[in-house]
């Protein structure tokens, strides 16, 4: 077998910042910080089209954290609370960075 | 105009692969990058796998996946991303789907198959499983009602 090469953290992240025109650039800091992510629905979702997959966040945030990996927020969704609750996800460490820098030291203080 | 790529979730996210599958440790940059190089916005598809038989599961073929449990599981999630995708057809984006090929879930043009599989656990480095085809996610995302029409409306 090939050796494990999984880096054990996971960013859930809200869905604009993982993309062009963000006010962060986060997909950049994950990719140098060696962190993966999980993406949240983008803000401007319908309810209806949100809501499951945020339910699919949750569910995916539970298996990480009941193997011990560490998790952490970047930004913030509405309903995105509600989701983890509903999994008995404890709210993870979160941040919402006005900047590449501030982001890569709050990932460096968590990691 | 670049429109929107709906990426398998293991792009982004490598710590959802089995052990001994992840290429590296985080974001598989080569193609993210090629995909935010074009233009183009990232939609992160769910991993259908993780939240079924989760982190610590085994590698497997299609076949040791295809039950009726894993389908309905499937088909809720195919669900979900195909609502997101109705959102950006009517805005008049361009959606393309970005799946992995080989595997048994996410496979678009080639997924892996060996329906003598099973028992304890073994795996050979010239394992022959790959097989054309669609991964039982990707077969239940193109089936849905609303996805169909929407590409052949598209």
């Amino acid at each position: 077998m090939d050796p494990d090469a999984r880096c054990l953290r996971v960013a859930i992240v809200q869905g604009e910042l993982l993309n062009p025109g963000g006010r962060v650039d986060a997909l950049t800091v994950l990719e140098e910080e060696i962190w993966g992510a999980i993406q949240l629905p983008a803000d401007d979702y319908p309810d209806d089209v949100a809501e499951p997959l945020l339910d699919q966040v949750a569910e995916q945030a539970e298996e990480f954290a009941r193997h011990g990996y560490r998790l952490v927020l970047i930004g913030d969704r509405a309903g995105l609370t509600e989701a983890l609750a509903r999994h008995g996800v404890p709210e993870p460490p979160s941040i919402d960075p006005a900047g590449e820098d501030e982001l890569r030291a709050f990932l460096a203080e968590v990691g | 105009m670049p429109g929107v790529a709906f990426v398998a979730h293991c792009l982004l996210n490598q710590n959802s692969k089995t052990e001994g599958g992840a290429r590296c440790p985080g974001v598989y940059s080569p193609l993210v990058e090629e995909i935010r190089a074009r233009g183009w916005r990232l939609e992160q598809m769910p991993c259908p796998e993780l939240a079924f038989t989760g982190l610590n599961r085994f590698w497997a073929v299609k076949e040791q996946l295809d039950t009726a449990a894993y389908r309905r599981h499937c088909r809720r999630l195919a669900a979900a991303v195909a609502g997101a995708v109705a959102v950006h057809v009517a805005r008049g984006d361009d959606v393309i789907i970005v799946g992995i090929e080989g595997s048994p879930s996410m496979g678009v043009h080639v997924t892996s198959s060996d329906p003598h599989l099973r028992g304890r656990p073994t795996w050979t480095d010239d394992a022959s499983e790959l097989s054309p085809g669609s991964g039982i996610f990707m077969e239940e995302l193109v089936e849905r009602e609303r996805l169909a029409a929407l590409m052949e409306g598209g």
